[in-house]
Order: C-alpha cells, then structure tokens, then sequence
C-alpha cells in the first residue's frame, strides 16, 4: 500500500499526566510493561504498508528519539522514505522564538510544511501518537477509497475517553457525520479516535487554509469549520483504545491489560506491536516469589510478592517486598519489605526497604523519574 | 570465525531441523549467541559464521547481524557455507581447519593480523581481548584458551602441558595418565600469516584430518612455534549432549554459577522476539525459574526455564524443565526433567517425564522433539526421546 503516507502527532506533553510527563512527552509514555504509547500507532501504520512516516515532535521530544532511534525496529529505517522525525523546522524560520509549543495541529503541520509539500503519496493518514489501539488500517484506507468521502475517520461506538479531550459526531442517515461535538462535558454519540485519511491536495489545501484565517485546531479549523463543505464518514473499529489523558487514566487504561480480552484486542498475531529491541534477559522467579494476575517483562528480579500489577523491563522485587495494583516502570527497585498499593514509579526509583507507598484507584500515587523513596 | 557448522547429533531430536548452535538457550537466546556477544564486547567487529549442517535457521536468525551490532558497512557478520569454486572444485568442509582453509578468502579480504577461532557450542562469558593481549605480548604463532578442571576428569579432555610462563610444550588429546589439568576449550587466536601457512601445508597432506586439535596444533608444536595457554576462569559449559544443556540451562537460575545474564557490562545480546510481557494468571505459582515474555502462565513451574510464548494451562505442572518458544502444556499436564522444544503441544493431563531418584547418577532427561503433540493423558517415560506425535492414552 504504497499510496498512503502517514503523519504521526507527537509534539503534546498533556499537563494532567503531571509526573509522567516531566521527562518526556505523551507519545513516549511506556503503555502495557514493555511498550511506548507510540509504538502502536508507529506498528499500524507500518502493518498496513505504509512506509514513509512523518513523525511531528516539537519539545520533550528526547526521550522519544532515544527510543525511536533509525526505526529500525519498525521496519522504518529505509533508503528511500521511512520514518522522518519533523522538529518544527518551518516554524523555526517564522518565527522569532521558538518558546511555546504547536497551538493546535494545523499549526504543527504549518510548522512542518516544506515536508508535506515533498509527500509522494497522494493520500495522507493523520493519527495521533498517543493511542493504544490495533486497528486495521489496511482496510481503513480501501473504504477510504471506495466511498468518496473527503475524509475518514476512525470512530468507535464504545466511546472510552475522557470527553473534556474527545470529539464526538453525529452520522447523518447518508452515512456522512452530519455534526461534531468538540471536548464536551459528557460523551455523546460516536467518539472520534483521532485518526483521519484524506488526500494530499486536500491536506495541503487545509492547511494553506487554516495558516492564511490563523486557525491553529484541527477541531475548529476541520472538523466544524468544514463542516457541509467536505465529506467526512466514518470508519468503525469497536476494539479496545485507550487513550492516556491523566494520572488516573492511565492507571485505570493500563490495568484493563490484564483482562484477556483486552489483550487480545491490541496483540493481535497478525499485526504485531513493535518496539525497541532491548536483549533482555529472562525475568527470574526467586524460590519465595509470588506474582498472579499480573504482566511481568523481560529482564525482572522477583523475589517479593506481586499481584494485580503491570513491571516494565528490568524490575527489581525483593525478598519480603508486597507489590499490589502498581504499575512499576523500567528499572524500579523495590527493596526488602517495602509495600506498594496503587503507586506508579517512573523509571528507575528506588523504593528503599521498608517503605510503605500507598495511592488510591482514583488517585494513583505516582513516583518522578530517578526518585528515591 | 565462528564454527558453526556442527550437526550436535548427540542433541538427536533438538537438532534434527537446526544446527546445534542455533538451539534455544537460557530463556532468550541462542547457543551461538554466547560467542558472537563475547566477541561484539571484545571489540571484535567483523566475524565470519562457517555453517554447514541445516543452516536455514541459523541464517535467519543472524540476519544482517543488526541484533549483535554486527551490522556493518565494513565487516560485520558473514555467514560462510562450504562452496564450489573454478572448475566445480570443492566439497563439504571436511574438519575444522579445512573450513577455515575454504574461506582463506574470505579472510586475506580483511588482511588481519589475528584470527581467532571460535566453536557455537559452548556457553560462556570471556573477553578475547585480554587473550590476545597475552597473545601479542607473548609473540606467540598460537595461544589456545585453558581451563583448570578436575584431575579426575582430565583424561576426558584435549589436555595442554605448559612449562615456564604457561608455554605449551606438549599436547595430549584424552590422555590415560594427565601430566597437567589443563584442558583446551577450543578456543585459538593465531598470527594470521603461521596459520596460513600451517593450513595450507596441512591441505596439501592427504591422510590429515584437517582438524586443528588433530593436525594443526600438533605441526605447529612439533615445528618449534611459540604457543601460549591462556588461562581462563568463571564460568564454562559444553553443551553438546542432552543432559549437559538441561544441566547448563539450570545453571542459569543459580546464583552460584557464575554466569550473571543480568550484568549490563558484558550482556549477551539475542534477537528477541517481539512480543507482549508475560502474564501471570490468578492462580499462577513460580519459583526459582526464568520466564520470558509472551507467555501465559496458569498454572505452577518450578525450578524451570521458558522461552517466549509459552503457555501452561490452569493446574498443569512444570518441574525441572525447559520448554522452549511456543510450547504448550494442557491443564493437568505434568512435564518433569524434560524438554520440550518449539511449539510442541503437551495434551491434558498428559505426563512427560519424571523425577529421577535421588540416589540416580542420571537424570533421565525426557526431550519432545519441535512441533509435536503428546495426546491427551498420554505417558512419556523419562528419558524418552519423542520424535512422532503420541496418541492420547498411549504410553
């Protein structure tokens, strides 16, 4: 499917993910032990063929590139198109500081524009990086391509996120969204996965558009503002997504991997999640360790107790350490007799021994990178 | 250069697809993963890999070299089957030396001034860099990697006797009455320009074996060459045999083993599937065992080691075992002292293999050969080599 090119948003640090976001943006947030967030959207698009990806960072961005490197773990590291990380190098000439971040997409894509002018598909794909799902992109585009829409977009009818950052719509009888309800208080109708397929022509044309009426959202500048004038329709994926919006939702999102069900929605055989390659070691069980309903990555230490909990890569656990409904990341120490109840560490804290570190469901204790408690 | 080329036919059923370097080992990786990541950490940057017996996997699985860092635009990895040359002049490497004398091309292309010989069968941390620093020092023609091991078991070994300053004077393959407990580890660094030499002369004599323990050593001793032992401690195994890779992969879970897989200083890299972490389930129970990602535990394991993608189902048991990528044991299932390799399926409540008694010399290894199925309730000894599917009920 060499037809379609795709863009990638990664330029926001949401502020409600408060600690999570201090080193890094949204898109680099580790999701499900091993995995970035951006790892999902990056295996979509390169799954359905699609081999040259612009990726839009503008701050924070660091952490990202550490991860993404060439991309070659995606298969993205190619001679000719691949995977391109797009700074805001257009905006830099524009303007005088570089302080702030993108105002809205149609800003980040003005900001990259010399890029888009370059694209060599006729068809562009817009998603956001921040989103778990495994959708069919493949098949996304053939309706794209089949119906005569302007725009598709990818819906769900079990609307899942927090509504103050979702765009719902509603679908006229001829199939086409008929209205679009822009981050409500309450869900309402189909919600929108951020994830939209048009031609290049009309992305460009937007996007003159939108630079020349200084309008900087998506939201504002698309999806109301041509609203009657182009055709958007939909395209239902009802499997799982999660999107991480805040401290708690990125608990309670994280947690739903445990369910079966939820897994088997996002690691679907035949369209694998990519990610950096590490060369983990195997996790070790020690003679008194107890690990149940949790997922455990490579490269662990357990000797402690663990339930209901997520470990990244290179977790320690030791003897007489409780672990319970945690999310721990890369390389948390947890050592001899600390207690954990609803906490996420970031990477690399060290829980000293006998600490007792407890949240709530709804508000998760959440431990900055490299602390030590 | 990297011999690889070994069938392991006393690994009988693990070896009948792959060649012995390519079986799965520790969890994540490979046998020949221990050598090319002793020599990436070395310094080493251009390796030749000589395959020969069932190379499909092993290609595959080097690839590009990209997952050792081997990747690269001046050496890197080489992968070097046997070939016909000018006039269908040619044939099956015939021992050791002989395939290094095939690739003499190969070779004289990097213009080195050092070659060292490696075998992808032994599992071990080493850095050939303070090897070859002992070698230079020394101005020696050839410099062969030693372990201490017990007297008592020298006469199984290729055994080195060394004089003042760990010089070798004599070479002695499984001697009777050992003079020293030296042993060699198949592990050589040669000037480059004597081993020419001596591999030339060497395929030019027709009742050679063309074998470097054999024939090339003991010319080069017999000329009068420097050659140094080069004394190495820590951890070392063979593992050649069924009993020796069970032994070796339960090693990896002692701490006492000296083989430390988590130290970030000296890791020993593997292509690594990509695949979601490991789930423990509700009622699972492990202890003192490697688990690796993509599995789907339920049930209990125990002393063990599991590759990736490994499912035991609820009330299944694994005890002393090492069940490789993909293999699945049924609810109810008891696999004990086995191995069970790629993706081979253990019916419910079937039983392979048992504890040995205590007082046993042997341990009785049962081994289920790649993609079999053991029928529902169906028995497999200890030390049973499966290589057909058993029916259920049978025994």
């Amino acid at each position: 499917m060499n037809d379609l090119h795709g863009i990638i948003f990664a330029y926001r640090a949401n502020p409600e993910l408060r600690e999570l976001t201090q080193h890094r943006n949204t898109c680099s947030i580790p999701y499900g032990g091993r995995y970035r967030i951006i790892d999902f959207m990056l295996s979509n698009f390169v799954n359905a063929g699609v081999d040259d990806i612009g990726l839009v960072v503008h701050q924070g961005y660091q952490s990202l590139l550490d991860h993404l490197g060439s991309g070659k773990d995606w298969d993205a590291s190619r001679k000719r198109g691949g995977l391109r990380i797009l700074p805001p190098f257009s905006y830099a000439q524009n303007n005088s500081t570089m302080a702030g971040s993108f105002k809205g997409r149609m800003d980040a894509l003005a900001g990259v524009y010399s890029y888009l002018e370059n694209i060599r598909q006729d068809y562009v794909v817009l998603a956001t990086g921040a989103l778990a799902i495994n959708f069919p992109l493949k098949e996304m585009f053939r309706q794209h391509l089949s119906s005569g829409a302007d725009v598709t977009a990818l819906c769900t009818h079990e609307p899942k996120c927090d509504p103050k950052g979702t765009n719902y719509f509603t679908i006229g009888k001829d199939g086409v969204v008929s209205d679009v309800i822009v981050h409500p208080m309450a869900a309402s109708g189909i919600e929108a996965l951020d994830v939209y397929i048009m031609s290049k022509d009309l992305l460009m044309s937007i996007v003159d558009h939108c630079s020349t009426h200084n309008i900087y959202s998506f939201s504002n500048g698309v999806l109301l503002g041509m609203l009657g004038k182009i055709k958007m329709m939909p395209y239902f994926y009802d499997g799982y997504a999660a999107r991480l919006q805040s401290v708690p939702n990125f608990f309670s999102r994280s947690m739903e991997l445990l369910d079966p069900k939820v897994r088997a929605d996002l690691f679907v055989p035949e369209r694998p999640v990519k990610t950096k390659d590490q060369s983990n070691p195997s996790t070790y069980y020690g003679a008194d360790a107890k690990a149940v309903n949790s997922l455990i990555s490579d490269g662990c230490i357990i000797e402690g107790e663990v339930v209901n909990s997520i470990l990244s890569r290179s977790v320690r656990i030791a003897k007489g350490a409780r672990v319970e409904n945690c999310i721990l990341l890369q390389g948390t120490d947890v050592q001899e007799g600390a207690v954990l109840r609803y906490v996420i560490t970031d990477k690399n804290v060290r829980v000293n021994p006998g600490r007792m570190l407890m949240g709530h469901e709804t508000y998760p204790m959440a431990v900055a990178k490299n602390e030590i408690v | 250069m990297l011999l690889a080329g070994g069938q392991g036919s006393r690994l009988k059923a693990l070896t009948s697809k792959v060649a012995k370097p390519a079986v799965p080992f520790g969890g994540k990786y490979r046998i020949i993963d221990f050598p090319l990541s002793n020599c990436v950490n070395s310094g080493i940057d251009t390796v030749g890999v000589l395959t020969q017996y069932k190379p499909m996997e092993l290609n595959a699985y080097l690839g590009n070299g990209q997952s050792w860092d081997l990747d690269r635009s001046d050496g890197g990895v080489h992968v070097l089957p046997p070939y016909l040359g000018e006039g269908e002049q040619g044939s099956w490497y015939k021992g050791t030396a002989n395939a290094i004398y095939q690739n003499l091309d190969f070779i004289e292309r990097f213009d080195p001034e050092y070659v060292l010989i490696l075998s992808g069968d032994h599992i071990y941390k080493m850095d050939y860099s303070k090897m070859l620093d002992l070698h230079k020092k020394a101005g020696a023609a050839c410099t062969i990697s030693v372990m201490e091991v017990p007297w008592e078991e020298a006469p199984r070994f290729g055994i080195l006797n060394v004089e003042d300053g760990d010089k070798i004077y004599e070479f002695e393959e499984k001697p009777k009455n050992p003079k020293s407990n030296l042993a060699s580890m198949g592990i050589y660094i040669f000037t480059w320009s004597k081993l020419r030499q001596y591999l030339i002369a060497d395929e030019k004599d027709e009742k050679s074996s063309n074998d470097f323990g054999k024939n090339i050593i003991p010319a080069m001793l017999g000329a009068g060459e420097v050659m140094m032992a080069y004394r190495f401690q820590g951890y070392w195994k063979d593992v050649g045999t069924i009993d020796s890779l069970w032994d070796a992969n339960m090693d990896m879970l002692s701490p006492k083993s000296d083989m430390d897989l988590y130290d970030t200083e000296w890791p020993i890299y593997a292509r690594s599937a990509v695949r979601p972490p490991n789930y423990m389930g509700p009622d699972a129970s492990v202890s003192h065992s490697l688990l690796t990602s993509g599995g789907e535990i339920y049930g209990k394991v125990e002393n063990s080691v599991l590759f990736h993608s490994v499912t035991v189902e609820p009330g299944a048991v694994v005890r002393y075992s090492v069940l490789m990528p993909g293999a699945v044991v049924k609810a109810g299932a008891v696999v004990d002292h086995a191995i069970i390799a790629e993706r081979a399926v253990i019916g419910e409540n079937a039983q392979v293999g048992e504890a040995p008694s205590p007082r046993s010399e042997e341990k009785n290894i049962a081994v289920v050969a790649q993609d079999l199925k053991v029928g529902s309730g169906a028995k497999v000894e200890a030390g049973a080599m499966i290589t057909k599917n058993v029916k259920g009920g049978a025994k």
